[in-house]
């Protein structure tokens, strides 16, 4: 198939899993704050800045001049058209891609997408008029537009290139995120030492932005502790946001695509998925675990490199 | 005196014409209501089918649907088997001048058409002399527009032989008519349509050497008023729908960039204009085009469908020797009529144009879709005497022809049904062999007293059933 589409097609299932995980760190971000126990973490500057930090936005957020206040920050990382990757422009760019590739969809998955779009384009009105807070009602409306399309997708298309490139898209921006927030996440827990209730709910609230903490509870059957939550969101093959589930669905993909061309994104692939296969939590340690992630999340950059010059740039 | 107007369902006398008589007894069998609910879901289907044309600054993503009327425009067999092959003759000889201008010129060395009319022309592209084309073919597709007079003849109003459009709603209206009026196709034996895309592609395919050539249809993008149209026979074709961007020049051959690496390029179905093929040759900063290009097609190694340069042979100042084509070049008389056609360029037509300024319609010579004319009998004396001005400065601009008074076939409106004035155009592919589906587009001016048909103007479609001869069946 041709590059362009490839890449429409790809880069729009980035755009909306983007916005979905977006809505998910400013989801658990406003709950924490809500549920958490100490008032020193309720108003604990670092904790508002958590959202920023995990997509690597401060530096931006600071140049708006807006107040380091929770509602602002979700206001700037939901709403802000100056920034590339709030959750309006994400949804706007998914669409954008979906509507110039509109006959490598189905139309389902396009109502989806332009749905969403004319959805949204209401919401922005209203929160205007209103000064409307960004509350969860809505970060819940964006997952759920996220998960219809992936189930419009899953049950409409045929399985061919397109449907690949698709799921391509989505499981490198979930690594990606995933091994963010467990980056910033844990390294606030561990500065902060062995409290057990604010353990509990700050590891809770990793947990759940990544939707594993039944998967978590199933699989420990114990209290929530900082090693189990990393080993659990590294190398647990189960967990649908796990990195090394996202890798080994990346794998499978890259198998399925054309193999005259694609030979630096399989071996990237191959080399990342070597160390979450067969590495340990120990190795990871004598590492450091922010050492680890941040080099993960370089090498999974890479990858995205790779995949974008090896099927998807025209005149490679 | 205006001359009564040529009534597609009926004759003078009210009664329906006998091709007309049986979907007249169905009509009046049909409860009203019927109507109305058949034009909903029609709505309804047409916005599943995907078939709408895009206004320009469309921004919030909705797009405008061409409104479809479900009232047959029907041809019958005779009338039919005189206009297709009065279309292929003329579509063979527009394609014999073509090849003729670009090569020895004899047409102009006869004397027959003024020299400077043709090789002064804006749409004369001088990189086509002496290229050698397969079979020799110029315009693959071309869109003939044709209109019935009140004498009841068919007339050319306009050969379109660059990049013609409109074919996706002869498709569409053929799958409308067919799910909503089953009955209908029983009692009558209308020719089928459906495998027109299946023709296109053969043209294509048979348009170059290669043996298994790869065709790609070319589109300007979607912000093009066409673009629906294009992704929808792309993927009848099953070819790819490609952009400039997706298109580059490598080692003399034109490439394609897809996943499984680069893919050498045949046959271009370009729905691009002329002048932005390739910006290394005519506009330097568009985009929509693919930079060497040209000189790719010099060498022969693509085939571009229609071929450059076309232009020159549907130009409103080249229409009035069409004729003069048919009889020079395949030594026939013309079967199909030209409407008359004064050329302000020459003295004794142009005072005669002056004069009766009122009366007709005076159109520029390069241009299309209704922009810059006169239409005298609906224009102001202000707008006429502006328009006289601009025309004796720039007399060779200009044609003028007499308003002509389109035939008309009822269309559904609110308050039943009502005659409203349609054109037709039909698609000619040409190749190895020309092949024609039969019948085309029908365009409806929704307006009452309206000539105009155009998409873009507010005109509908109509399905065009062209029937089985009686003979054969």
């Amino acid at each position: 198939m041709l590059s362009r589409v490839a890449a429409q097609l790809y880069w729009l299932s980035r755009y909306l899993e983007r916005a979905e995980n977006m809505a998910r760190i400013l989801e658990v971000g406003q709950s924490f704050a809500l549920v958490s126990t100490s008032d020193i973490t309720r108003a604990d500057p670092e904790t508002i800045k958590e959202p920023l930090v995990i997509t690597d936005t401060l530096e931006a957020f600071k140049a708006t001049g807006r107040p380091m206040r929770s509602d602002q920050v979700a206001q700037f990382l939901a709403w802000d058209p100056s920034h590339p990757s709030s959750i309006f422009n994400c949804i706007q760019s998914c669409r954008e891609n979906a509507r110039s590739v509109r006959g490598a969809l189905t139309v389902e998955m396009w109502e989806c997408i332009n749905d969403t779009w004319l959805e949204l384009l209401v919401k922005k009105k209203k929160a205007k008029g209103s000064n409307h807070p960004v509350d969860s009602s809505f970060f819940e409306w964006i997952k759920q537009r996220s998960h219809l399309f992936r189930g419009v997708t899953f049950a409409t298309i045929q399985r061919d290139q397109p449907y690949n490139f698709i799921r391509l898209g989505t499981y490198l921006e979930r690594a990606d995120n995933t091994a963010r927030i467990l980056s910033v996440k844990t390294r606030v827990a561990q500065a902060e030492g062995k409290d057990m209730v604010d353990d509990y709910y700050r590891l809770g609230a990793v947990l759940r932005s990544v939707s594993a903490l039944e998967a978590y509870r199933d699989t420990y059957r114990d209290a929530i502790d900082a090693d189990r939550v990393s080993e659990l969101l590294i190398f647990n093959a189960r967990v649908p946001r796990s990195l090394l589930f996202c890798l080994e669905e990346t794998s499978y993909i890259l198998d399925h695509l054309p193999q005259q061309t694609g030979r630096e994104a399989r071996k990237r692939c191959a080399n990342l998925l070597t160390h979450l296969r067969f590495g340990t939590l120990n190795e990871v340690y004598a590492q450091g675990l922010e050492t680890y992630l941040e080099e993960f999340v370089n090498e999974n950059i890479h990858l995205g490199d790779a995949v974008q010059g090896d099927y998807l740039e025209v005149l490679a | 005196m205006v001359a009564p107007i040529y009534n597609e369902m009926c004759d003078a006398s009210g009664q329906p014409r006998s091709h007309y008589q049986a979907f007249d007894a169905w009509l009046k069998a049909c409860p009203e209501e019927m109507v109305h609910l058949k034009q909903t879901e029609a709505d309804l289907i047409s916005r599943r089918t995907g078939i709408t044309f895009s206004l320009n600054g469309d921004e919030d993503g909705t797009e405008r649907l061409i409104p479809s009327d479900l009232i047959p425009r029907i041809i019958d067999a005779h009338e039919w088997a005189d206009l297709e092959k009065g279309l292929v003759q003329r579509v063979k000889a527009l394609n014999m001048f073509l090849h003729d201008v670009y090569h020895q010129q004899n047409i102009l060395r006869a004397g027959l058409i003024p020299s400077e009319q043709v090789l002064a022309n804006a749409q004369y592209m001088p990189m086509m002399l002496s290229l050698d084309l397969p079979h020799q073919t110029y315009a693959h597709i071309a869109g003939v527009d044709i209109v019935r007079h009140s004498d009841g003849g068919f007339y050319v109003l306009e050969d379109n032989l660059r990049v013609p459009s409109g074919v996706s709603y002869m498709l569409s209206n053929r799958i409308l008519m067919m799910r909503l009026f089953p009955d209908l196709f029983r009692s009558y034996a209308v020719r089928p349509v459906e495998h027109y895309p299946a023709l296109l592609l053969q043209t294509l395919r048979s348009a170059c050497w290669v043996e298994q050539p790869t065709v790609v249809l070319h589109t300007p993008g979607r912000f093009n008023s066409a673009y629906f149209e294009h992704a929808f026979l792309a993927k009848q074709m099953g070819i790819e729908l490609v952009e400039g961007s997706d298109l580059f020049v490598r080692d003399g051959y034109v490439c394609m960039q897809t996943t499984e690496g680069r893919q050498q390029v045949d046959v271009i179905y370009r729905r691009v204009d002329d002048i932005y093929i390739d910006p290394l040759s005519f506009l330097p900063d568009s985009f929509i085009g693919v930079p060497g290009l040209a000189s790719v097609y010099r060498q022969g190694h693509v085939v571009i469908a229609n071929a450059m340069g076309t232009g020159v042979a549907d130009d409103k100042s080249i229409y009035p020797y069409v004729p003069e084509m048919i009889r020079f070049y395949l030594d026939e008389e013309p079967i199909l009529k030209n409407v008359q056609t004064w050329q302000c360029r020459k003295p004794d037509e142009l005072s005669y144009v002056l004069a009766n300024l009122p009366d007709l319609v005076v159109k520029e010579v390069h241009g299309a879709g209704g922009y810059g004319m006169l239409v005298g009998p609906t224009a102001s004396k202000a707008e006429i005497s502006e328009f006289a001005l601009r025309l004796k400065a720039n007399p060779d601009n200009y044609i003028a022809q007499p308003t002509l008074s389109l035939s008309a076939c009822p269309i559904f409106v609110d308050q039943g049904i009502a005659p409203r004035h349609i054109d037709l155009r039909p698609f000619v592919l040409m190749g190895k062999e020309t092949r024609i589906v039969p019948g085309g587009l029908t365009r409806v001016a929704l307006r009452e007293g309206s000539l105009v048909v155009n998409s873009s103007q507010g005109g509908g479609t109509k399905d065009t059933w062209v029937l089985e001869s009686t003979e054969v069946r």
